[in-house]
């Protein structure tokens, strides 16, 4: 069942949010003021911080909980804003992306102050929630959601930086950006594994809904949504597998997966019904 | 206390018809260098001299020299000048300013393109030929040191050298906003222009996979391939070695597009869309401009490239501010080195007379100690050292944090009995000095260094 977060996991997330949101004012100020290289470490010494802490409360959110838990939406907001953070840290540390930092800490810091909102709500159990395959649906998804905002937010800086190489506009800005090569690689790298998440997702949930109702694909809004949703991204990887398909069409495609992805989750968790319910 | 003066001119308030006669040519610098340091006061100094500007430095312990000693100077050292009024050109600076102007020097902050790194050099060799003469000492020395470490800093903590401003380092800029590495892309050069030269030489240090060249003059083309390590092709394949290469830099004299639309479409599509880069450096043009409109290609002519110089100039300057922080931190720290050293000499003093005291009393006690074992003697030179530096150690401490101080300083003398001539006999830091060159240097008569 949906519990209200405890007194000490809320200040754990307040204090996780206070991280995000310094990560991204530091970094946001290493490139509009400071001159100086290696000026975003502050911003990523601050966003190790505040993953830590995030951490330390979804560790605790779970145990209390006995499992992992991913039911609900707050706690589906905070495992994605949590996956987006680690995500651009591992990025950051293998190849130096610390201008993804100031589109993904604002994301985060919003998805945490959403829980906050969330936090003191209670309610029922969600259909499934104690079933081991929607756990790993849930997770899958979420990671698959934080997979997508990273290729979406690649394809921005792609199109930015391509409208600035065509317009002739060298600002901090566009000195500050890597090359649209590395960005498309990205891209397709992140929308292959936000590909692979969302598969393997449905395959746990088409499993369950087997067990449990006999149906293979649920065929209600819910599940039309999804298989929307999956079978763009299923055109996006083939299509990005064709030569030729590459730079501005792939960042237009991957944009307009994203969006569909999230429209889907809040569309099925805020209008057709939350939690897990199939139908 | 030693102070520092630097006085010239640069390129900032000098036009270049005065610049270039007072430049001194490099094979007479020695003798310029000596004749400054003839002159009364100076214990060391340092000449620098490039097409942008002529520094003076001196160091001297009594008052700075004025203006008129660096006028009177400059203008025995070109007496072609001697009708020129090279007054209202000439700077003057001293102590901190003189400092923070040398270390700006020296990091590239005053240069006319800010960042540039010729001049971190020519300052060093500036520093060597001082040296080598003889007429640096701890304070130039010093002085030297920390500005070389700003000037590193500054290029390392700050984007300052990392802006090319010029034209063919551009291109290679803008190729690296483009692709992610050279090493696996193929450079095509239509014409062997000079420009298209510079920047197939920028592109082999880059480490591209391969160069081609393509000439009208095949046996010109050959020839400069085979320099540059590249492949040449005759230009009727112009559409495949297209569809081969990621980046085309094109300076031919042709008259005509040999780049159009179509070939690039064409091009693009045998590439299967890849992106590719093309700068367009001649005049007239070769490639037809409309080709920036298709997909994945990306169209620069040489205005283009300027705009990215300039855009990377103003860049620089804007560094500078951050790198003006480093400069105050470094000269802070030789701020902080300077008070250390000018309570040296007085802690210095202080030691050797109270030793000198020490070995008296232990040679008036000779007597004594001579019937003691060897080890007891030895025990007792260790007490006396050891209770003389603990009871100095406050002193010392005192004179260390208020440097300069005279109350100190007057305190110390007469409270430990410091004879007047205490500092006098210490051993100086000058070097030795040259008899002193009175005559104007032969070699300028007339003579206007390149």
């Amino acid at each position: 069942m949906e519990v209200p977060l405890s007194p000490f996991e809320i200040l754990l997330i307040k204090i996780a949010a206070g991280f995000y949101f310094g990560a991204f004012v530091l970094l946001l100020g290493d490139i509009l003021f400071s001159r100086v290289k290696h000026g975003s470490l502050a911003g990523v010494t601050a966003g190790v911080g505040g993953v830590l802490v995030h951490t330390l409360a979804l560790f605790i959110h779970f145990t209390s909980m006995g499992h992992v838990a991913l039911a609900t939406l707050r706690e589906a907001v905070s495992f994605f804003s949590w996956s987006l953070v680690v995500s651009f840290l591992y990025l950051e540390h293998q190849r130096k992306g610390s201008l993804l930092g100031i589109l993904i800490f604002p994301v985060s810091f919003g998805a945490l102050l959403f829980v906050l909102g969330e936090g003191v709500k209670s309610g029922p159990a969600r259909e499934g929630a104690e079933s081991l395959l929607v756990r790993l649906h849930s997770i899958l998804v979420d990671l698959g959601l934080a997979s997508a905002t990273i290729a979406f937010f690649l394809s921005l800086l792609y199109l930015l930086l391509e409208t600035f190489l065509r317009k002739k506009i060298f600002n901090t800005l566009f000195n500050r950006l890597p090359s649209l090569e590395f960005l498309d690689r990205l891209n397709r790298e992140f929308n292959g594994l936000g590909f692979l998440f969302l598969t393997l997702g449905l395959v746990f949930v088409i499993i369950w809904s087997y067990g449990t109702f006999g149906v293979l694909w649920p065929w209600g809004k819910r599940g039309s949504w999804a298989f929307l949703v999956w079978f763009l991204y299923l055109g996006l990887v083939l299509l990005r597998l064709r030569k030729g398909f590459q730079g501005r069409q792939a960042a237009y495609l991957s944009i307009a997966g994203f969006l569909l992805f999230v429209v889907t989750i809040l569309a099925v968790n805020l209008f057709v019904g939350g939690g897990h319910s199939v139908l | 206390m030693l102070r520092m003066t630097l006085a010239g001119v640069n390129h900032k308030k000098t036009p270049i018809e005065v610049r270039e006669k007072l430049a001194y040519p490099k094979e007479h610098l020695d003798e310029v260098i000596r004749t400054l340091n003839s002159r009364d006061g100076v214990l060391e100094c340092m000449v620098l001299s490039t097409c942008n500007r002529v520094e003076i430095i001196t160091v001297t312990t009594g008052s700075n020299p004025d203006h008129s000693f660096f006028l009177d100077f400059l203008k025995n050292t070109h007496p072609s000048l001697a009708q020129v009024n090279i007054a209202p050109y000439l700077y003057h600076l001293t102590g901190e300013e003189a400092i923070r102007h040398f270390f700006e020097v020296t990091a590239s902050l005053d240069s006319m393109v800010v960042g540039e790194p010729q001049i971190t050099g020519q300052v060093k060799e500036a520093y060597d030929r001082a040296k080598t003469l003889g007429y640096t000492g701890l304070f130039l020395n010093q002085l030297f040191q920390r500005a070389i470490s700003a000037s590193k800093r500054v290029r390392t903590e700050t984007a300052i050298s990392h802006l090319p401003v010029s034209i063919s380092y551009a291109a290679c800029q803008l190729a690296r906003k483009i692709f992610q590495t050279m090493d696996d892309k193929n450079v095509l050069l239509l014409g062997g222009g000079d420009m298209a030269q510079l920047t197939a030489r920028h592109m082999k240090k880059m480490g591209v996979r391969s160069l081609t060249l393509m000439t009208r003059d095949s046996r010109k083309g050959m020839a400069l391939a085979s320099e540059y390590e590249a492949t040449y092709r005759p230009f009727d394949e112009i559409e495949e070695a297209l569809a081969d290469s990621d980046m085309i830099v094109c300076s031919t004299g042709a008259e005509h597009y040999l780049v159009t639309t179509e070939i690039a479409e064409k091009s693009l599509a045998k590439r299967g869309r890849r992106s590719m880069f093309m700068i367009d450096i001649a005049v007239p043009r070769n490639i037809d401009p409309e080709v920036a409109r298709l997909g994945n290609l990306f169209l620069y002519n040489v205005d283009d490239l300027k705009a990215v110089v300039e855009s990377n100039q103003k860049e620089r300057e804007f560094e500078a501010h951050a790198a003006g922080i480093i400069i105050s931190e470094e000269l802070q720290s030789f701020a902080r080195w300077q008070e250390n050293r000018s309570s040296v000499p007085l802690i210095q003093a202080l030691k050797e007379h109270t030793e000198k005291i020490r070995q008296s009393e232990i040679e008036r006690f000779q007597g004594t100690f001579a019937t003691l074992p060897p080890e007891a003697r030895e025990k007792i030179e260790i007490l006396t050292k050891s209770l003389l530096n603990k009871i100095l150690h406050p002193a010392y401490q005192t004179i260390r944090h208020s440097p300069g101080s005279e109350e100190i300083w007057e305190w110390t003398m007469k409270c430990y009995g410091l004879p007047e001539n205490a500092l006098e006999s210490l051993p100086q830091e000058k070097i030795s000095k040259d008899p002193p060159v009175s005559t104007p240097i032969p070699f300028l008569k007339g003579e206007s260094p390149a």
